[in-house]
């Protein structure tokens, strides 16, 4: 029971991660809290159904196609929707991604229905075996995947020169103007990657989760609460704290109650947020908030 | 827009709203009720976001604390008359007490704790279950009035409520901490170093917020007679009075109410004729409002007419 429990939070925490990267990058860079993060989750959760049942490719396979599509829906509704705004107040941003949130979730249950709708390949059900533990094999593709997108992006922000533009904006946007970066652009891009690893973590959550357009909303709660966890705009403190959540919330579940794994994790959240706002880990990533 | 002609907006629409119950029938009571209601939520948001620069999206927390307290009160043997006034020192005390460890919290931390705060007090009386119905609902007892009167005093007690969380925030736009409050919205250490004792000033800015903010629930109880988590803590509460008050213009005085009315009647003739796609379109008209008017309408239509002298709003930006 413990090793299960166990095993299960370390498989979801992954996916967890995934989710919270895009959405604390977002927070950490332009200090946008985009609330329309889960419904970017749940976007790729559907393109991924759509693939696997029009096309028959399998989710896993399809992904980069879905990131690429996020991407571009990340870039354009940051430069036509989000840019104006931020000239004028950022803290309006929060309306206009909550307006954005409404749009899309009403948009998809125009389009495909609020029926439950579920991604099943031939592997769904198998599990592998280690003692008394089973292993789902999605489970686990999904976890590694997420690890891998994670080490990716981490990689492509310390290693490459826009990477380091991002950064760079973060810290100080008038300082990087100075250097030649159009902070506008950087900031598409980053809307651009964001959106994309939402697209990326919907894509791991059709395989996992049961679909319809409410999907986002059971995210973005745990999306929170890992971002402020792990320490706003950190790459690797959303993979840690991704874990410590999942963790945290399938002992709840499994010893407390189902009932309970929510008060856990707000609980926690206000804690953390009274107690120490900088996340768990310290120190932080990118600029301040 | 000039304060004269401010008064003169809202005394027109006060007397419009006055004489309405004569004129209209049930359904148009009802809608005019919300849009009252839905005014003192925008107006309690202006205190605390308008004037005090912090963005409290989860307030619709005072909104159930008012309708659990005001129901919990009636349930208990309490008149309306007295349940009401103890619901909203409640929502008050509670603001309070947390505004001390929460307005510590600047900017979007602030914004997502008020949410949190909203989540977990939604999972606290699910918990507590006795008293305040649990996850089944609370019903108030039944008034013994006949209904269409009933409607007609809740009509005019909302309008009353209104138009004293207006008189409120009128008092606050030209008193000593009104200005202590958009001072710590422009700079808090700037406030701090001018004298102002900020954290005082934010506690009872978000003080008069709940209070606002539990009247309204407080009515709605009474006025439903049957309450739930569900409903009474219902975020969009506090998401639809923000969107009104960013409408009106934050940190006007009428504004709020403005925004509530437009809002809340554009919102009802999309209702009617949409029926499935109504968030798609609220959203929209929200990203809308944002994106063209983030200054709010008041401010859009007083553009229109050559500006005869705005110093303040030159102060201001």
């Amino acid at each position: 029971m413990f090793a299960q429990t166990f095993v299960n939070g370390l498989l979801l925490g992954g996916v967890y991660g995934v989710a919270t990267i895009g959405f604390s990058m977002v927070w950490g860079v332009m200090g946008i809290i985009n609330l329309a993060h889960g419904a970017y989750i749940m976007m790729g959760a559907y393109f991924s159904y759509m693939l696997a049942s029009r096309l028959g490719i399998d989710p896993f396979v399809s992904m980069p196609l879905v990131m690429a599509a996020l991407f571009c829906v990340g870039f354009t509704v940051q430069h036509l929707l989000l840019n104006p705004v931020m000239r004028t107040s950022v803290l309006l941003t929060l309306a206009m991604t909550f307006g954005l949130e409404l749009f899309l979730v009403d948009l998809f249950v125009a389009l495909f229905t609020s029926d439950i709708r579920s991604v099943n390949t031939s592997y769904s059900s198998q599990a592998l075996a280690v003692g008394p533990v089973l292993i789902s094999y999605v489970r686990l593709a999904a976890a590694l995947l997420s690890l891998t997108l994670a080490a990716f992006l981490y990689l492509v922000l310390t290693r490459t020169r826009l990477g380091q533009a991002i950064l760079a904006t973060a810290l100080d946007r008038e300082a990087a103007r100075l250097m030649g970066i159009f902070p506008e652009r950087i900031y598409n891009y980053t809307a651009g990657i964001g959106a994309a690893l939402a697209g990326a973590a919907g894509s791991l959550a059709s395989t996992l989760f049961p679909i319809s357009p409410g999907l986002g909303n059971s995210f973005i709660g745990a999306v929170f609460v890992i971002t402020v966890l792990g320490g706003i705009g950190s790459v690797t403190g959303a993979v840690a704290a991704g874990f410590v959540y999942a963790l945290i919330q399938s002992f709840a579940a499994s010893y407390l109650g189902v009932n309970y794994q929510e008060i856990v994790a707000f609980g926690l959240f206000l804690a953390i947020l009274i107690v120490r706002p900088q996340g768990l880990f310290g120190k932080r990533f990118f600029g301040e908030v | 827009m000039s304060g004269k002609r401010q008064l003169i907006l809202a005394t027109v629409l006060l007397i419009a709203a006055l004489a309405a119950p004569a004129f209209v029938g049930n359904y148009w009571l009802r809608v005019l009720t919300t849009v009252f209601m839905f005014g003192v939520v925008a107006q309690g948001l202006n205190v605390i976001v308008g004037f005090a620069g912090y963005h409290a999206f989860g307030n619709s927390v005072f909104f159930g604390i008012g309708a659990y307290a005001t129901g919990i009160g009636m349930t208990l043997g309490l008149p309306v008359w007295v349940a009401i006034p103890v619901a909203v020192a409640a929502a008050a005390l509670i603001a309070a007490v947390l505004g001390w460890p929460f307005l510590r919290l600047r900017g979007h931390y602030f914004a997502i704790a008020t949410v949190a705060l909203n989540a977990a007090a939604t999972e606290v009386i699910i918990n507590i279950g006795g008293v305040t119905g649990g996850a089944q609902g609370l019903p108030l007892p039944f008034s013994s009035l006949p209904p269409t009167l009933l409607y007609r005093i809740i009509y005019f007690a909302m309008l009353a409520t209104l138009v004293l969380a207006t008189a409120i925030v009128f008092w606050l736009s030209r008193s000593r901490l009104g200005y202590a409050l958009r001072a710590l919205r422009d700079s808090e250490s700037g406030a701090e170093v001018m004298g102002v004792d900020t954290v005082k000033a934010k506690i009872l800015a978000w003080t008069i917020s709940a209070a606002m903010t539990g009247s309204a629930g407080g009515l709605w109880a009474y006025w439903l007679t049957f309450i739930e988590v569900g409903t009474a803590f219902d975020i969009s509460i506090s998401v639809r009075g923000y969107i009104m008050m960013l409408l009106g213009g934050m940190g006007t005085v009428i504004g709020p109410v403005i925004g509530a009315a437009l809002f809340q009647l554009v919102g009802d003739a999309i209702w009617s004729h949409f029926s499935g796609i109504h968030n798609l379109l609220l959203g929209a008209l929200v990203m809308a409002v944002v994106l063209l008017v983030p200054q709010g309408v008041l401010d859009s239509l007083s553009r229109l007419r050559p500006p005869a002298r705005r110093p303040r709003r030159a102060a201001e930006a």
